[in-house]
């Protein structure tokens, strides 16, 4: 849970204050009459005047305060109680009891609030002691509804299904797992409970059927206020403005509420950011390369300082290549591939470097240059297709959209494009399934789908995020079959973001591998895959099952935060190679061979191991 | 070996009935499947997604009621048992999950989740709870002194150390993994890996290993069993049926696996399309829609589950033919 803004805190606090401390103030007695003064002006002794019968309007504003507020208090505190209780139960047990709670607090949603009041209060007469139940049976159906939804969405999860693995009984889990994690909006809902009690309570009083006269209430004194409106207002005004401010306050600490515990709240708004020019003997052409980047940095403005989880990164494609960028979460091999597109999330920006793009420099394209590109020129395809298509929209229309904003072609010839590129991408009876909706589509064919959309405008690179990650494996075969095969046939760059080992083997011409932040390895995968030069690349290597059914060797230990890099190589805490020097020195990057460059001080070490390994093998 | 635990002509549907579900096709998610496990003996349960697997280990768990047929554990029917039985059961069997986030309350600190278990079954005295959640923070792999910190303190791979502490907590003898790495790196999931491997051995855990990873699950599991659409397509010793696969369905799913090394890459059988819905499955055999051997007959008759060679049983009317008809060399180079 965020902070809680503390404006609105302070406001409902000093409200509350004031209310509870009425009685030691020494203010005039509130049912004080002294007719002979109705209507006076404010003055020294009563500040806000006197009412028509004389009454000190201060004090009876106060004290009116105090009983709208102790009944608004009192009856929220009782809906939520009873409310949330019945919703928990509703919603955790299931069956009958869900039928008698929920449709029990349905039945009571469906009266008007103000006539169901008027019906109970006229049944039970007037006064503090009816308004509160009356006002808590009122909004108790509301938190009904919010905690049963809550339970709801909470009660398949694995944490509650692990409690009732392990024997935990129904209402501990109700009591420690389900109610915590329905609590935010329950707050919420009592903040919003409580404001609108407020306005009901004055409501009823100002209809008679609330605070009994003389006691003091606001809606009482609007009410008594109203007759001598002509003769003079400020009686009127005062009630109201009290009434205003307290229920403005109330909504604003609502909000506070709702802002501190809705986790997507606010999101930092991206602030144009300033890369230091390009280096001036640089050349924009990326020689023979479809996309070159160059000495790339990440930077994310964390609390206390900057952080670089990627850095000095460097990498090419060619036409008709596909370069894998491979690592361990947290190694950065996302926000690389994602900062070329200027699709960073929006906490992190580029800090440094160049990604060169047909004599452009991509990281210092304003966004309209951007968006131009995208889609066009350089296509993204993402792991998970469901958030990337919209899901309101039939496959083929969002297709068609992808061509339209490129291209200028008839509508009807760009759906036909559309269905043709779905066939190609292997959907059987395209033209029927550019009708169907995302979620019609299983997992696979929505990954077809956003193929399709991404080579729309024959792309000249393709950047794939994990994009077979969330499939099955024979599902997975058909997408890398369908990638390769386009490849061949378009003649695009392919960036090919993974962590599977395995499917890089299968796909790739050449490989780079990242490790907190850098790139440790890169050179041509058969090469890499049989001699790795880094012990990074060996052990990822080992921890892939192996085929004889042998356990994989673990690499001990995980990767370092960005903000906790060792000083030396940032492998060498868990590198079972390493020396004094690798902790005391960042090794660079080597040239090691042809094509191939390597981040380890004892890489000679590990090609003569390799050779040897080689030999005996 | 006398099974542990065995789930005897298995079937689960969901929908269908009721009145708002009017009209609607019962989902079959598991089909008359009957399975058993030895004590100390790891399967692994492999298919893709739709296929059942999960529901299977929910049922076998006694977590979702079975809509026929029955699971037993020490020969006693576990639908049988009632109130402080019932109780008792829940310690006998425990499950990991997949997803190492949602798995963990986020709002309580992971001793007081871990010592669930304890509690619900009086296993430890109050003084002594600290000292065997230590204990058993210990014995997956991490430092006792995390036990007071918050489940988002942990990267991936340690939240699901915690699971397995928590599983672990109430002494089982049978254990349901679910995906338990499918959602690690692959360097943190060797290491899970290994840790289970270890804790089967040290503690004699019988183990449901759930997974769509085949090497995975070959490098962990003896048996193994191959789900699909609900139905078992084959089973046998993990290291036959990952060298001498019978089932079309199963090569078609090893071969599809890709391989770290080129030279042992298989040719690939692939698959079209998708697996067909479990709530409108094909006639006869489920997998003749996607088989590269389907004749007619496979759309009338449904293959039952013979046994080809000793402990290795395929439910598949050509069985005898695939053989003949050119083995697809799955083990070969390309």
């Amino acid at each position: 849970m965020r902070r809680i803004s503390t404006l609105p805190v302070v406001a409902v606090g000093l409200i509350a204050f004031v209310a509870l401390v009425v009685p030691w103030l020494g203010l005039p007695d509130p049912v004080q009459i002294d007719v002979p003064h109705r209507l006076s002006g404010p003055s020294w002794d009563h500040w806000l005047g006197r009412d028509e019968v004389g009454r000190d309007i201060l004090s009876r504003l106060l004290w009116g305060a105090r009983s709208s507020l102790t009944v608004a208090l009192f009856s929220a505190v009782i809906a939520c109680l009873v409310g949330t209780t019945l919703g928990v139960l509703g919603g955790f047990l299931g069956g009958l009891v869900d039928l008698a709670t929920i449709r029990l607090a349905d039945i009571v949603l469906c009266f008007p609030p103000l006539l169901l009041a008027l019906l109970v209060v006229t049944l039970l007469g007037p006064g503090a002691s009816t308004l509160i139940p009356v006002i808590a049976l009122v909004y108790m159906p509301g938190f009904v509804r919010v905690a049963y939804a809550g339970v709801l969405g909470v009660r398949h999860l694995e944490y509650v299904e692990a409690q009732r693995a392990l024997g935990v009984g129904s209402a501990r889990i109700m009591l420690r797992t389900v109610l915590p994690n329905i609590s935010g909006p329950v707050m919420v809902q009592f903040s919003l409970a409580m404001a609108s009690a407020v306005v009901l309570e004055s409501g009823l009083s100002f209809l008679g059927l609330g605070v009994v006269p003389p006691a003091p209430s606001w809606g009482l004194m609007i009410g008594a206020a109203r007759s001598t409106m002509a003769q003079t207002p400020l009686p009127l005004l005062w009630p109201c403005i009290a009434l205003t401010i307290t229920v403005l306050s109330m909504n604003a600490l609502c909000d506070a509420v709702r802002s501190a515990v809705d986790p997507h709240g606010a999101v930092p708004r991206r602030l144009r950011w300033l890369l230091p020019p390009l280096p001036s003997g640089l050349s924009l052409a990326a020689k023979g390369a479809s996309l070159a980047v160059r000495d790339l940095e990440v930077a994310i403005d964390a609390k206390d300082a900057e952080v670089r989880p990627v850095r000095g990164v460097s990498w090419e494609v060619a036409p008709g290549e596909t370069l894998a960028i491979v690592g361990e979460s947290g190694s950065g091999k996302s926000l690389s591939g994602l900062a070329v597109l200027g699709l960073l999330p929006l906490v992190a920006r580029p800090a440094a470097g160049a990604a060169l793009f047909e004599g452009r420099d991509l990281l210092r394209l304003d966004e309209p240059a951007l968006r131009h590109l995208r889609g066009a020129d350089i296509a993204m395809v993402f792991q998970d297709p469901m958030s990337s298509l919209n899901p309101v929209h039939r496959i083929g229309t969002q297709i068609t959209e992808a061509i339209l904003v490129h291209r200028s072609v008839s509508r009807r010839r760009a759906w036909q494009e559309a269905v043709e590129l779905l066939a190609k991408v292997g959907i059987p009876d395209a033209a029927r399934r550019a009708r169907s909706f995302p979620h019609e589509l299983s997992g696979g064919m929505r990954q077809r789908a956003m193929i399709a959309m991404a080579i729309a405008n024959r792309p000249k690179l393709l950047i794939a995020d994990e994009p077979t990650t969330a499939l099955d494996v024979t599902i997975q075969a058909q997408v890398l079959e369908l990638l390769a095969g386009l490849k061949a046939e378009e003649g695009m760059g392919v960036v090919f973001i993974t962590h599977a080992l395995p499917v890089v083997a299968e796909i790739a011409d050449r490989v780079m591998v990242m490790y907190a932040g850098e790139v440790v390895e890169q050179g041509p995968v058969a090469e890499i895959f049989a001699r790795p030069l880094h012990p990074y690349t060996a052990a990822l290597l080992r921890s892939a099952p192996p085929e004889d059914g042998s356990l994989p060797q673990a690499i001990p230990g995980t990767v370092p935060l960005p903000q906790h890099l060792p000083p030396g190589c940032a492998f060498a805490p868990r590198c079972a190679h390493r020396q004094a020097a690798c902790e005391a020195t960042h090794p660079a990057l080597e040239d090691v061979g042809p094509d191939r460059v390597t981040r380890c001080l004892r890489w000679r070490d590990m090609s003569a191991t390799a050779q040897t390994q080689q030999v005996t093998a | 070996m006398t099974p542990l635990i065995e789930a005897v002509k298995l079937s689960k549907q969901f929908g269908g009935g009721g009145v708002f579900g009017f009209g609607a096709r019962p989902v079959r998610a598991l089909n008359e499947v009957t399975l058993s496990i030895a004590r100390g003996e790891a399967v692994g349960l492999v298919g893709e997604s739709g296929s059942g697997k999960s529901t299977m280990g929910r049922v076998m768990l006694g977590l979702t009621p079975a809509s026929s047929g029955s699971v037993r554990l020490d020969g006693v029917d576990i639908a049988s048992l009632r109130g402080k039985e019932t109780r008792r059961l829940r310690q006998r069997m425990q499950l990991v999950f997949q997803d190492p986030y949602s798995s963990l309350d986020p709002r309580r600190r992971i001793s007081a989740q871990i010592a669930d278990g304890l509690l619900a079954h009086g296993l430890a005295r109050p003084a002594d709870i600290a000292d065997r959640v230590a204990a058993l923070l210990a014995q997956v792999g991490l430092p006792p002194a995390h036990a007071q910190r918050y489940p988002h303190e942990f990267s991936g791979g340690q939240r699901q150390r915690i699971g397995i502490a928590r599983a672990l907590a109430v002494d089982p003898e049978f254990l349901v993994a679910d995906e338990p790495v499918s959602a690690l790196d692959v360097s943190v999931q060797a290491q899970v890996l290994t840790l289970l491997a270890d804790l089967r051995a040290r503690l004699g855990l019988a183990m449901l290993f759930i997974s769509h990873d085949l090497p995975v699950v070959r490098s962990l599991c003896d048996r193994v069993v191959v789900l699909y659409l609900g139905r078992v397509m084959e089973e046998g010793p993990a290291a036959e049926v990952f060298r001498h696969p019978r089932h079309p369905y199963t090569r078609a799913l090893l071969s599809a696996a890709p391989n770290i090394d080129p030279g042992r890459r298989r040719r690939r059988i692939l698959l079209r399309g998708d697996p067909p819905s479990p709530a409108n499955p094909p006639s006869g055999c489920v997998f003749r829609t996607r088989c590269a051997w389907a004749v007619e007959a496979c759309a009338t008759a449904v293959p039952a589950l013979a046994e080809a060679v000793r402990g290795h049983r395929v439910a598949c009317l050509r069985v005898e033919d695939a053989a003949l008809l050119g083995d697809p060399d799955i083990n070969g180079p390309v």
